[in-house]
């Protein structure tokens, strides 16, 4: 069998009246991996997973899923997807919800193990509208899952999930990418990118502003910092001439200064008698190395 | 091809279910008419009409296979349009023919169920006597009439607040169903009043069965006239949600 890429999306736009969304976006997703699209509130995520899945037209460039197009059935049968803003249908019970959507596809996982992997089992008899916000979500995974579809797009899944579900969640999700199935999630919690994925892109205002694995954007990013409590005296102007700082982060009378080498900046801040209290050097997570992506990339 | 059967078979079981635990469906389709003809026909002797109680058992029926097309139908699409299921099913490979089709057929069998319980209530208690065949020519005729109020329900759907198309449901059932003299004959009404009805489909859905129950002979261009209100609406909500998924 050729080698086809999951998705390839090649130089892609998407224009709004008022707004680019996306701008010349070019990505390429291999079969089996598991990449989190992560960016901050209304950087395009969004956007690029509708475009994928052929729920909006690109203004220009051009969608590859699985070879073919989103609108394809054949393709179709063979994706599942949680979007964001999806509630459920009204007067239908949880296993009802499920055996619907298991009759959409030829192979369907069974029920019993769809009600299991979204944690639902006790809720099974439940109208679905009258779960909680987080039982839905996890409906939303059953619905996604319940073709076993080859290519799984989870768009902010955990949101409103309690840690527990959410725990069960990733270890499905694990356990789906560990069986060759390909992942594409959007999310902001970046530390579960960290943990799950095996691929991170970021994204900000429409475009990719860095892509690897978590661990190499986070040092590809300045990850390093010090932060402090300023003395009455310190003014940024002081800190911006301090040779070393990559950035400043003034909250209240909280500093952080970033750098690639906070061991020499220190050192060079008691150097010049740097008014600072209650000291601290922090190692970025990828939360931090993310923050100063988008730094860098404005 | 077997799957596609398949998948519309199931989803039209879960709309047929789904409207058969809709409180307003039960409310608006069998125990309003229910009552309603109980009320009017105990209380009124219909002005010379021949044979009032059948007459009005016909009227009501006809207002609840609208109810159930117009009222519930309209807000369900239009509830589904707004929370994301339309798309969440635009992804998954059920054709998007075979959801407007299901919910269709799932609707039009529940309108059989829903003019067999009025008729068998309203018959049985009021000891209506008509022969078989106008009972099932009269039934047939609602039934039939009962797609161009799906396909107004549709188009009423298209629209994203469900709580606006929710009033102007209501509005549009209760005005049709009195100026096309559902809930009072239009031969009580003024003369302008009556030539006003006669473009509504209201009018029209209850013209077959009250033709049929006065022995006269039934004027068919009343079939006519529901399907080229059935054809406009169905071109409409068509074009309108070809507009709205074109993003």
């Amino acid at each position: 069998m050729k080698h086809e890429p999951a998705i390839q999306i090649d130089n892609v736009t998407k224009q709004f009246k008022d707004k680019k969304a996306v701008d010349r976006l070019s990505l390429t997703i291999e079969k089996g991996s598991v990449t989190a699209l992560l960016g901050p509130n209304g950087a395009g995520k969004t956007t690029t997973v509708s475009m994928i899945l052929g729920l909006m037209k690109p203004t220009s460039g051009t969608v590859k899923l699985l070879g073919g197009d989103p609108h394809d059935r054949a393709v179709r049968s063979r994706i599942g997807a949680m979007l964001q803003d999806t509630s459920v249908i009204d007067d239908l019970k949880v296993g009802e919800t499920i055996d619907l959507f298991r009759s959409y596809y030829s192979r369907p996982l069974p029920l019993e193990r769809l009600l299991a992997i979204s944690g639902l089992g006790a809720e099974r008899g439940k109208l679905a509208a009258s779960l909680s916000g987080g039982q839905q979500r996890r409906l939303g995974f059953a619905l996604a899952a319940a073709g076993d579809p080859e290519v799984l797009f989870l768009d902010e899944p955990t949101v409103g999930m309690d840690v527990t579900a959410r725990a069960l969640f990733w270890d499905t999700v694990r356990a789906m990418a560990g069986k060759g199935k390909t992942v594409l999630m959007t999310t902001h919690y970046l530390e579960e990118a960290d943990q799950i994925a095996d691929r991170a892109a970021v994204i900000s205002q429409g475009r990719l502003i860095a892509d690897g694995t978590p661990s190499s954007i986070k040092a590809s990013a300045t990850g390093r910092s010090i932060s402090f409590t300023a003395g009455e005296a310190l003014t940024r102007d002081m800190l911006l001439v301090v040779p070393g700082v990559a950035d400043i982060d003034w909250k209240g009378s909280r500093v952080r200064l970033y750098s690639t080498d906070t061991d020499r900046l220190i050192g060079v801040l008691l150097e010049r008698k740097i008014p600072m209290r209650d000291i601290e050097i922090q190692s970025g997570g990828l939360e931090e190395a993310f923050q100063n992506l988008l730094k860098k990339a404005q | 091809m077997s799957q596609t059967y398949r998948a519309t078979w199931a989803q039209c079981r879960a709309e047929m279910l789904r409207t058969i635990r809709n409180r307003r469906f039960v409310f608006f389709s069998i125990l309003m008419p229910a009552a309603f003809f109980f009320i009017f026909t105990g209380t009124m002797d219909g002005g010379g009409i021949h044979n009032w109680a059948a007459y009005y058992l016909m009227s009501m029926t006809s207002y609840g296979v609208v109810g159930a097309s117009l009222v519930t139908f309209s807000q369900r699409v239009s509830k589904e349009r707004a929370q994301g299921w339309i798309r969440l099913l635009r992804m998954t490979p059920l054709p998007s023919g075979a959801y407007v089709l299901s919910k269709a057929a799932a609707q039009g069998a529940i309108n059989i169920g829903l003019i067999l319980v009025l008729f068998l209530t309203g018959g049985l208690s009021k000891s209506i006597d008509l022969p078989a065949s106008v009972w099932i020519e009269a039934g047939l005729w609602i039934w039939a009439g009962g797609f161009a109020f799906m396909a107004l329900g549709m188009l009423l759907g298209t629209m994203r607040n469900s709580d606006v198309v929710q009033v102007l449901a209501t509005i549009l059932y209760m005005s049709l169903s009195i100026v096309g003299g559902l809930w009072m004959p239009t031969s009580a009404m003024p003369q302008i009043m009556q030539t006003i009805a006669k473009f509504t489909p209201t009018y029209r859905m209850g013209q077959g069965p009250w033709a049929l129950i006065g022995g006269q002979p039934v004027d068919w261009s009343g079939i006519g006239v529901l399907a080229v209100y059935m054809i406009l609406f169905m071109v409409v909500s068509a074009y309108i949600m070809k507009k709205q998924e074109a993003v």
